[in-house]
C-alpha cells in the first residue's frame, strides 16, 4: 500500500468532482483540531484506490503487500491504460456530499438496480440547473443512494423529451454487490 | 522406365573394385603396426545447440565518453542536463499542502469546464428560444394574410352580389313564406287504429 503519485491524485480528484463539484475538498479536512489530527488520505494498493484514515494507513504498513486485500473504503480502481473507474463501493462517500441528486419513483428502483439506465418516466425529482453529461447521483424517494450515473439531458432538453427517453446514463448501481461479486473486491 | 544395359557395367566394376582394395587394406594395416601410431580418436564438432555454444559471449560495452563521439551525435540533446542526484522512481504526494493545491488546480479546472458548458447550454438555449419565435411570428404572419385573402374575397362576393340583391331577398322570403305555409297545412300525424 503506497500513496498516490500527482498524477494518479489528478485521475482520482477529477473523477471524484464529476459527482461531488467543489465539495471534494472536505474528503480530506482534518478530522479534529489537535497539533496532529487524523485525516482521511487515499491509498493504492494492487492498482485499487482506497480512502482510508492516516492513522489506520500507518498501521496497515505491517501488513505485507501482497497479503492486504483491503483497507479502508474502495473507491474504485486504476486501469492498465491509467485511468480511474469509480466502482459502486465509493457510493458512501459521495452521496452525502453530492451536487446532483437525482430521485426515482419506487417504480423505477428496481430497474435501475438490475443494471438499467433511468427514464424520464421514472425520475420524481430532477436536479436544478444541471448540465448534460454531468455527474448525478441516484436515490431513492426515501433518500437512499442506489448508485451514479451521468445525465444524459440538460433540464431545458428533459422538459420537451418523452417518458421512455433516458435521463441518466447509469455508472454504478448497488445491484454490482450482487452481479460483480467475484471481482468487486478481489482483482 | 527400364534401366539400360550399359548403365548397369560401372556398378559391375565397382564392386571389382572394392574386392581389390581389400589387401590394399590389409597392407595398411601393416605398414601402422611398424610404425605404432595411436588410435585415431574421433573428433566430432560441438552441436550449435550445446550448452557451451548457446552461452553468449560478453561483448564489451563502451561508455558513451570512451566512445569519445561528437556532442551533437548524442540521444540526449547538448541542452537537456540530467538533474543529479534527485530521487529516483515515483513522487508521492501525501502532505496536506501538496494535495490541497492538487485539489486547487482539479477544481478551478472542473469548475471553468462546468461554467463554460453552462455558458453554452445557455447560449444554445437562447439560440432556440429565438428560433422558435420567429417560427411562431412567421405563423402568425401567414395565418394573418390568409385572413386577409379570405375577407378579401368575402367583400369580393357581397360586392358581386350587391345588384341582384332585391330579387334574392324576395326569393328568399318568398321561400320563407311557402315553407311556413308548407309546414302549417301538411302537419304528419300518427294515428293508432
Amino acid at each position: 500500500m503506497r500513496p498516490l503519485t500527482e498524477p494518479e491524485l489528478r485521475a482520482v480528484l477529477e473523477k471524484l468532482t464529476v459527482y461531488v463539484h467543489s465539495s471534494v475538498k472536505d474528503l480530506l479536512l482534518p478530522l479534529d483540531n489537535s497539533s496532529k489530527p487524523d485525516r482521511f488520505v487515499f491509498r493504492l494498493s494492487q492498482s485499487r484506490v482506497y480512502y482510508v484514515r492516516l492513522s489506520i494507513a500507518n498501521l496497515a504498513t505491517s501488513i505485507p503487500r501482497d497479503q492486504l486485500l483491503s483497507c479502508g473504503t474502495c473507491l474504485g480502481r486504476f486501469t492498465k491504460s491509467g485511468k480511474f473507474r469509480l466502482h459502486v463501493t465509493a457510493l458512501s462517500v459521495i452521496a452525502p456530499i453530492a451536487r446532483n441528486k437525482l430521485y426515482v419513483r419506487p417504480n423505477g428502483v428496481m430497474p435501475f438496480l438490475y443494471g438499467g439506465n433511468v427514464v424520464k418516466a421514472h425520475i420524481s425529482r430532477w436536479p436544478q440547473d444541471c448540465p448534460e453529461h454531468s455527474g448525478v447521483v441516484v436515490f431513492d424517494s426515501d433518500e437512499i443512494p442506489l448508485g451514479f450515473g451521468i445525465a444524459a439531458k440538460s433540464q431545458a432538453v428533459l422538459q420537451r423529451s418523452g417518458p421512455t427517453d433516458i435521463v441518466c446514463f447509469r455508472q454504478a448501481d448497488c445491484g454490482e454487490y450482487l452481479r460483480d461479486e467475484d471481482t468487486l473486491f478481489t482483482a | 522406365m527400364a534401366a539400360k544395359p550399359g548403365s548397369a557395367k560401372p556398378k559391375a566394376s565397382s564392386g571389382k573394385d572394392s574386392k581389390k582394395s581389400k589387401p590394399l587394406s590389409s597392407a595398411s594395416k601393416v605398414s601402422k603396426k611398424s610404425t605404432k601410431r595411436p588410435p585415431p580418436r574421433e573428433v566430432k564438432s560441438k552441436a550449435r545447440t550445446e550448452a557451451s555454444q548457446l552461452k553468449k559471449t560478453k561483448k564489451r560495452e563502451y561508455t558513451e565518453a570512451e566512445l569519445d563521439l561528437p556532442k551533437l551525435n548524442t540521444i540526449t540533446p547538448v541542452g537537456v542536463v540530467k538533474p543529479k542526484g534527485k530521487k529516483k522512481g515515483k513522487v508521492f504526494v501525501d502532505d496536506q499542502e501538496g494535495m490541497a493545491t492538487i485539489l486547487a488546480i482539479v477544481n478551478a479546472e472542473k469548475e471553468g469546464q462546468i461554467e463554460s458548458k453552462m455558458q453554452k447550454a445557455r447560449q444554445l438555449e437562447e439560440i432556440r428560444e429565438a428560433k422558435r419565435k420567429e417560427a411562431e411570428a412567421r405563423h402568425a404572419q401567414k395565418k394573418n394574410k390568409l385572413e386577409e385573402t379570405k375577407t378579401a374575397i368575402r367583400q369580393k362576393r357581397k360586392r358581386r352580389g350587391d345588384g341582384n340583391e332585391v330579387a334574392k331577398a324576395d326569393a328568399v322570403v318568398a321561400q320563407t313564406n311557402g315553407s311556413s305555409s308548407k309546414s302549417k297545412g301538411k302537419r304528419k300525424s300518427v294515428s293508432f287504429a
